[in-house]
């Protein structure tokens, strides 16, 4: 028996002998990792340099996204409040449930005044990058927030791991 | 009342005409400033005094931040207890150009006592001050008013980080926008402000009321939304032999309380924007404000009023534009 991943690589092969030998065998053969150390560290960077895109836009790198000088990390520092992992919820302002790119459209119309992105452009993945990634690790619990919440722990300046810039205190 | 910083202040004589008949005396006969303070600390009088914090207003023309900080004014001016100062407690604009401050100035002037002010960091780094200060004046002070010790202090300073790397103004004032900005360290007054502090408290019985200003908390509350004075222990220490020490701060955009030694903590909303809790276990969590509502724009911020009841006994009352914080915060609590 042949055992394959999606691209077609074959993973193994065994003879089945019994069926309690068939599943060690196959667990073992499915925990090994499907993407090479390089294949992962493309994707890595990919993901870090769409969360550098969010992470520049929640601080006011994209002019249209505001009409009133405000961004993102005006009310939202280290994409506190925001809680993404609480969407898909009912929002008053939409009188239905949305997505967290729904309000984060809100916002940008909204308190800041500025033209909503396309909810599937790049632009809109890179703000869901940020603020996902800086939420990691927090159990996805969808459902009302009336309560005050803290925001996030970031574990270095940016809370992305992006090079500093080596001015002042900003070396990473 | 008496003053001392260095420069005689012109702007905040209307407060002289209210200050105690053995202040105005003692004036008159040229007695010394620690003679001043001896007589009022013998003597509080009870009064009141109004905080409005963080306007951060922009230069655009009707921007949403300056109705809110009419609303401020308005506010202060309708309350049922009449204060006799407004101290402003920094960030009056928030990129620091001169038509933000200048706006700052003329909406505040429309305030029917006088004001005192701070800066905050969105005011300073433009210009290093220059025209906060041509607006607003010194930014460190102190004053006495029926009995109390009032002091104000620049908490926004931290060292030069900005000519090695040959920044331009723009540049500098810009690493300042965000508030986990990863580039200016954290901040606090310096070493010519607790000199100047010591000398102007030394005087003063250890009975005197001291209440202190400063833009950002007198405790490290979160250093990395700078929500610290970095030299706090230090100021703490210079004011430490008094009784009674009250603390007031903007900065972090909601209510906050904490008790440190003889200090009383209290932070301010803001007149712009509420900036939600850091992930840090709150002192006194009973003093939180309710979560903000994103779609009304009036929901978080507000003023603040304290009213001087006798030595070293206040009352604070929060004023929120709308029900932003419990009752208990609105009707009060003991200082």
């Amino acid at each position: 028996m042949n055992i394959f991943n999606a691209s077609g690589r074959r993973l193994m092969s065994l003879t089945i002998f019994g069926s309690t030998a068939t599943l060690l065998v196959v667990s073992v053969a499915l925990a090994r990792n499907p993407f090479t150390a390089d294949e992962l560290k493309a994707m890595e960077a990919s993901l870090t340099q769409s969360s550098k895109r969010g992470y520049d836009m929640w601080y006011g790198a994209r002019a249209d996204m505001a009409n009133n000088g405000l961004a993102c990390a005006n009310c939202h520092p280290d994409a506190s409040a925001t809680n993404p992992q609480t969407f898909p919820k009912f929002m008053p302002q939409f009188d239905r449930v949305v997505a967290y790119r729904d309000m984060v459209n809100w916002c940008i119309e909204n308190p800041q005044g500025g033209k909503a992105l396309d909810v599937s452009g790049e632009d809109m993945i890179a703000l869901e990058a940020y603020s996902f990634y800086l939420h990691k690790g927090v159990p996805i619990q969808t459902g009302l927030q009336t309560r005050q919440t803290s925001g996030p722990t970031p574990k270095n300046a940016r809370g992305i791991n992006v090079p500093g810039t080596g001015i002042g205190f900003d070396k990473k | 009342m008496t003053e001392s910083n260095g420069n005689p202040r012109r702007e905040f004589l209307g407060l002289a005409g209210k200050a105690g008949l053995s202040t105005v005396f003692a004036q008159a006969l040229g007695v010394n400033l620690g003679l001043v303070n001896v007589a009022q600390a013998a003597a509080v009088k009870p009064f009141s005094f109004a905080m409005i914090a963080d306007p951060h207003l922009y230069g655009a023309k009707d921007h949403v931040f300056d109705k809110q900080l009419e609303d401020a004014v308005l506010q202060v001016n309708e309350m049922k207890e009449q204060p006799d100062f407004v101290v402003v407690l920094g960030d009056v604009s928030h990129n620091g150009v001169l038509n933000e401050l200048e706006k700052g100035k003329r909406i505040l002037s429309n305030l029917r006592v006088p004001i005192r002010s701070i800066p905050g960091e969105h005011d300073w780094y433009l210009d290093m001050g220059a025209g906060w200060r041509a607006n607003f004046g010194d930014e460190f002070w102190s004053f006495d008013h029926k009995g109390v010790h009032f002091i104000g202090l620049n908490s926004i300073l931290v060292p030069d980080f900005w000519t090695k790397a040959g920044l331009t103004p723009e540049q500098r004032r810009d690493w300042f926008m965000p508030l986990n900005s990863p580039v200016p360290g954290v901040w606090g007054t310096d070493a010519r402000q607790r000199e100047w502090l010591k000398k102007d408290v030394a005087k003063l019985p250890t009975s005197t009321p001291i209440v202190i200003f400063t833009h950002s908390p007198l405790w490290d509350y979160y250093p990395r939304w700078n929500f610290q004075v970095s030299d706090a222990v230090q100021i703490r220490g210079i004011l430490s032999k008094f009784t009674s020490v009250m603390a007031f701060h903007g900065h972090v955009h909601h209510t906050l309380y904490n008790k440190i030694g003889n200090m009383t903590s209290i932070g301010t909303m803001s007149t712009s924007w509420p900036w939600p809790y850091p992930p840090v276990k709150l002192p006194y969590p009973q003093f939180q404000q309710y979560r903000a509502d994103p779609s009304n724009t009036s929901d978080g911020m507000g003023t603040a009023a304290v009213s001087i009841t006798g030595p070293g006994a206040g009352r604070m009352q929060y004023a929120p534009f709308a029900d932003s914080v419990p009752q208990r915060l609105i009707d009060g609590f003991k200082i």
